[in-house]
């Protein structure tokens, strides 16, 4: 019984606690992800289903990377460049967000919040080409 | 609102609520338990730092096991040190910003987790051929086990081979922990996220019940807690003083 009694009085301490930090709290923090570019197609928005793309995009790139690096297949079904061209934009006075700290640019948004590592950007690039000025195009992937 | 989201929401607040109060319940039902003897297993230290640096010996290092059985606790610090390890990198799903000593873990406590299932899998083995223990096994013993080892088995494979979407299970986590209630973020549904959550919260419920109590206990045991100074200073419990000694009753030590 003086259990009992203890934890009624734990829990209506728990339940004022709770009722207070819910009028306090305000939205969930959430990632701001820059919109892309374009939609893949008429029915879908990118290469591969949200979903799909959400948990696997990593993956895929890998795979990707695979194929291209160690066998030579070289497609643009899963190329790193048209990700960036499509999915990484300029702010309004035309500046490209930096992937290497912040969250602004579109890869980071995402991997700041879940605290994932990128090392994709170490040699490729993190700006699409229409931010190359032409002295310094970068090869085309197709 | 989902029925997974509301299910898994709501199970996390029963469960935490069970898991504070009921190891805080017992914490003082521990507190308050009278230690009538002297027992210090000597060579014991005879100041309190010394106890200190005794006790966390033992917490931290298991120096007792280590002196008992070497390959027991080869298993038992593998598994504990990489459960630290793989709870500090779980931090980044309740916070936000992450604090940079849990980004910085990330890397060791994905691998770490291998290494915590190793030692899962050595105590399991103690547990089923050693025969002395085998024969003082119950039920719960192998529980445990299994729950911790449903919970790192599922966890790996989440990290290594069925992903999910862990933005959205951080953003459903955090509104789980703002208590926005009846408006979380919706979770992810995929299975092994059900299966790793649900073995979770269970292990929260059954932990004030069970012999995972070992962790606030341990710092709670006679043999280990206790300043070898019995002619220093006399040990006397409160109880014995009332009932014994009615006049000039000694101060008592602890």
């Amino acid at each position: 019984m003086k259990i009992l009694m203890i934890l009624g009085k734990l829990s209506l301490g728990l339940l004022l606690i709770m009722t207070v930090s819910g009028v306090s709290s305000g939205e969930v923090s959430m990632p701001e992800i820059p919109k892309a570019k374009n939609n893949f197609s008429a029915e879908q928005s990118c290469v591969e289903p949200i979903d799909l793309m959400r948990r696997e995009h990593g993956l895929l790139l890998k795979h990707y990377r695979h194929d291209t690096m160690r066998r030579g297949i070289r497609t643009s079904e899963y190329s790193l460049i048209a990700c960036v061209n499509c999915h990484v934009t300029a702010d309004e006075s035309g500046n490209y967000p930096t992937v290497h700290h912040g969250s602004d640019h579109f890869c980071r948004s995402c991997h700041t919040y879940a605290a994932v590592n990128i090392d994709c950007f170490q040699c490729h690039t993190s700006k699409p080409q229409e931010s190359f000025s032409s002295d310094m195009e970068p090869v085309q992937s197709d | 609102m989902e029925f997974w989201t509301a299910f898994y929401a709501i199970s996390f607040y029963v469960a935490t609520f069970i898991l504070v109060f009921g190891l805080g319940y017992k914490i003082y039902q521990y507190a308050v338990t009278p230690a009538p003897l002297k027992i210090p297993t000597t060579p014991a230290p005879v100041t309190t730092g010394g106890v200190v640096v005794r006790l966390l010996s033992e917490v931290i290092l298991f120096k007792s096991l280590f002196r008992s059985n070497k390959w027991i606790w080869l298993f038992a610090i593998m598994f504990h040190l990489a459960l630290w390890i793989v709870l500090v990198r779980h931090l980044r799903y309740f916070m936000d910003p992450v604090w940079t000593l849990v980004v910085l873990a990330q890397p060791f406590g994905k691998y770490g987790s291998f290494i915590m299932l190793f030692g899962l899998l050595g105590l399991l083995a103690r547990r089923m051929f050693v025969k002395r223990i085998c024969y003082i096994s119950s039920p719960s013993d192998y529980l445990m086990l299994f729950l911790l080892l449903t919970i790192g088995i599922s966890g790996v494979l989440i990290s290594f081979v069925t992903r999910t979407d862990i933005i959205q299970f951080k953003a459903f986590m955090l509104s789980v922990l703002s208590f926005d209630f009846f408006s979380w973020q919706t979770m992810p549904t995929d299975t092994m996220l059900l299966i790793h959550l649900a073995s979770v919260i269970l292990l929260m419920i059954i932990f004030p019940f069970s012999k995972l109590l070992h962790v606030p206990g341990v710092f709670f045991s006679p043999t280990r807690n206790q300043v070898d100074n019995p002619r220093e200073k006399r040990h006397v419990a409160p109880w014995a003083v009332k009932k014994f000694e009615t006049s000039s009753a000694p101060t008592t030590s602890e």
